[in-house]
């Protein structure tokens, strides 16, 4: 009897993973999707059957309108060209974010662009730029693109091919159209199945795994893996199998945001290619430019300012923008945010992605990226059986707390090095208590020696050392001078400083604005080489 | 700057085109523009690549003259040295103009010769007049319109022709090293060529559909005129003195 037990267990553990279902829509949903579809030939009969269940009656929200430049490479996988999408999503150009009023509330700002300083893989030029911290940005002397920022410039010309670039970039889209945009290519092009209909019920198995979704109109359906991308709901790794939410709101104090459509002054105005983030009282102003309207945001502590105060500095914002009226009449939409994660993100056969496995404040766009990062994870990693499963959710998990972590530091330490003091809000951020030890520990160490290689603890971090310099630097944090080494790198820094002189000025008379570009593309089109 | 007028007889009875070619008639260029139906002429002598319209990133075949912006190796103090000149440049000083004219109560676009009045090679005194002397065309005009009217279809015909070439990822971009006879090293990017390898794996209906529309000979008169930059690195070598 023994015996016969084991057998049918290893036979079951053993059975290859063939069907994969997804609940829930939206961005996360039909990434997801379109990612594990592309990889896994789900249009061949040997391939992995993917299914998307989505109710009809359950609104998407929009989730962040930026991406990081993994974007590119994600839809280029997926087999999207780079046209289409721009032109359906109304997408445009990102190259980065640019923080104003941060370090004190007439501060000009500062950019965190998506390039990498100039030689970063040889030379750390964060030292030999201090002496000049004075004279010139640590972007703007490092990097070309904080330069295209400021005049307004696409990070690539008319005959650049889909997805190549004279300097990286990422978008800025409309989160519902390019939800749409994906159901249709992952139905279409790469055999996704489509059910609308509502999940009433969740079937275990013997060994606690999801056996089967009960839906109202189409009976049980069930599969090997399930996916959960239900939103704040999170309908299978909360509410069925209640794994714990970790609250991160005593680090990142921010919970509610007023979201509002701002339309350019016309036709031709520029967009901007850089999101701007623009520090308030009790938060902070998100300013997203797309080819047919900007999307404008405030998100804030309701601990620390009233959602009618938080509304007249989104007001305040606007106005200059669109005139006193229009402000006043504008529609503001009410997000409630709640920081943190769920405590794992894959459980039996059960994976979290997307705002089901956590939701941070959207100051470095990090909402996208993750959705990408655990799709591929789970695409790459896609367990052929039940077995290898618990070896591959035990390694996400480990992975994407970690993930977390990173992220929850690098937004911490936008607001730790403000010297404002207008608020408790800027007060309380300073507060050590409110600070990840974690942080407080690399902020010790960066008064001595600047982020750089060995800051990047894991592959393929969040947010890379280069993206803690620009921050940091950004934010006026001063770096000891490393004393003399027997090989001095200086004259090796003093030219890549020129030449990244050279190249800006090169960049700057040869790029369109972003407008000009996003233009073409609709009469012409990038050419696909 | 250019200044694009319609022609008239009226207003450009006594105008004249100089024929010869020369550097200050703007003949040194590099490379010019062409297209399939006049492949079998131009891959008689110039290289023929593909190269991205800087303003619309659309691509286009070019005959190459040279290896670097105002070298036209073809061009020496007796003239343009040899026998054909692709239209894009013979054409000069003249282009089409479109017009919207009303006919029947239907709007119809109208393609009219038109001439820019700053073109070097527009003359008051010399070269070939453009209008009889009691009206009409002189045989030089009608030629001009002639090779316009050729081009305008052979363009038309282009667009078709790139679609295709890069819808079965027929092009691909190359990089020219050449080692001239002084042993110096040049490097000439940024045009692109037929991407053989996928040539030879186009399905039979494809191959059928590029030969019906005549572009399968276009392709083979491409890839064979790569051979002529033979030629033209040895007229440069020869232009060094080398």
């Amino acid at each position: 009897m023994f015996f016969v037990n084991i057998l049918i267990l290893s036979k079951f553990m053993n059975k290859p993973l063939k069907k994969i279902v997804i609940v829930g829509g939206g961005s996360a949903g039909w990434l997801t999707a379109g990612i594990i579809a592309a990889e896994h030939a789900s249009a061949q009969d040997s391939g992995i059957e993917i299914t998307l269940v989505e109710s009809a009656d359950v609104a998407t929200m929009g989730v962040g309108e930026g991406t990081w430049p993994s974007m590119r490479t994600t839809l280029k996988k997926m087999g999207i060209s780079e046209t289409e999408f721009l032109i359906e999503c109304d997408a445009s150009f990102k190259q980065g974010s640019k923080f104003t009023h941060w370090i004190t509330n007439t501060h000009e700002g500062y950019y965190h662009p998506f390039t990498l300083p100039h030689g970063f893989n040889d030379i750390n030029l964060s030292s030999y730029w201090q002496p000049f911290r004075d004279k010139i940005s640590f972007a703007d002397a490092v990097c070309q693109q904080s330069h295209l920022g400021a005049h307004g410039l696409a990070p690539k010309q008319i005959t650049s091919a889909e997805y190549s670039f004279a300097a990286n970039y990422g978008y800025h889209l409309d989160s519902v159209k390019f939800g749409r945009f994906l159901r249709k290519h992952c139905t279409e092009k790469l055999h996704v199945k489509h059910i609308v209909d509502h999940v009433s019920k969740i079937n275990s198995a013997k060994n606690e795994d999801i056996a089967s979704i009960t839906t109202t109109k189409h009976g049980d359906i069930s599969a090997d893996l399930f996916i959960d991308c239900t939103g704040s709901a999170s309908i299978l790794l909360a509410k069925h199998y209640k794994i714990p939410f970790i609250s991160k709101k005593h680090i990142l104090f921010n919970d509610s945001a007023l979201a509002v459509h701002v339309p350019h002054e016309n036709e031709d105005s520029p967009i901007a290619s850089f999101t701007s983030s623009t520090a308030q009282t009790a938060g902070w102003i998100w300013d997203i430019g797309l080819p047919s309207r900007r999307g404008v945001g405030y998100t804030y502590s309701s601990a620390h300012i009233s959602d009618t105060k938080a509304e007249e500095e989104l007001i305040e914002y606007i106005t200059p923008l669109i005139g006193k009226k229009s402000a006043n009449a504008a529609m503001m939409r009410k997000i409630a945010l709640n920081p943190g994660h769920r405590e794992k993100f894959w459980h039996k056969n059960c994976v979290a992605v997307g705002m089901s496995a956590g939701f941070i404040e959207p100051l470095e766009a990090s909402a996208l990226v993750l959705i990408e990062l655990s799709a591929k994870m789970i695409s790459e990693q896609l367990p052929v059986n039940r077995q290898a499963m618990d070896i591959v959710a035990k390694r996400f998990n480990s992975k994407f707390l970690h993930r977390w972590d990173n992220i929850i530091d690098f937004l911490k330490l936008h607001y730790v090095l403000s010297k404002r003091t207008d608020s408790d809000y800027w007060g309380d951020n300073k507060n050590a208590m409110h600070i990840p030890e974690s942080l407080r520990e690399q902020l010790a160490l960066w008064q001595y020696q600047a982020p750089y290689k060995y800051d990047a603890i894991h592959t393929e971090e969040m947010f890379p050392p280069a993206s803690f310099q620009f921050v940091l630097y950004g934010m006026g944090f001063v770096t000891q001078a490393p004393h003399k080494k027997r090989t001095d790198q200086s004259a090796k820094a003093e030219a890549l400083f020129n030449e990244n002189v050279q190249r800006t000025k090169q960049l700057l008379s040869a790029l369109p604005t972003n407008r000009e570009l996003i233009n073409k593309i609709k009469k012409y089109g990038l050419p696909k080489i | 700057m250019a200044n694009h007028v319609l022609l008239n007889s009226t207003d450009h009875q006594n105008l004249k085109v100089i024929t010869e070619r020369e550097e200050k008639y703007g003949d040194n260029v590099w490379f010019t523009l062409t297209f399939p139906t006049e492949f079998r002429s131009v891959q008689a002598y110039y290289p023929i690549f593909f190269n991205k319209d800087s303003s619309t990133g659309q691509f286009y075949a070019v005959a190459l003259f040279g290896f670097q912006e105002n070298e036209n190796l073809f061009l020496s103090k007796d003239g343009w040295q040899t026998p054909y000149i692709p239209l894009s440049v013979a054409r000069q000083p003249f282009l089409i103009g479109v017009q919207k004219v009303v006919e029947d109560g239907e709007e119809k676009e109208q393609r009219m010769l038109h001439i820019d009045l700053e073109h070097p090679r527009v003359s008051q005194d010399k070269g070939e007049a453009l209008f009889l002397e009691f009206g009409g065309n002189t045989p030089y005009l009608d030629n001009a319109a002639d090779i316009l009217e050729t081009m305008h279809h052979g363009l038309i015909d282009s667009k078709l022709f790139m679609e295709l070439l890069i819808e079965h990822e027929l092009l691909e971009p190359f990089s020219l090293d050449m080692t001239l006879n002084d042993k110096s090293q040049n490097q000439m990017v940024g045009f692109y060529t037929i991407n053989e390898d996928k040539l030879k794996t186009l399905t039979p209906d494809t191959l059928a559909k590029l030969h019906q529309l005549g572009y399968l000979q276009a392709i083979y008169m491409a890839i064979a005129s790569q051979s002529n930059v033979r030629a033209l690195m040895n007229k440069k070598n020869e232009q060094l003195g080398l």
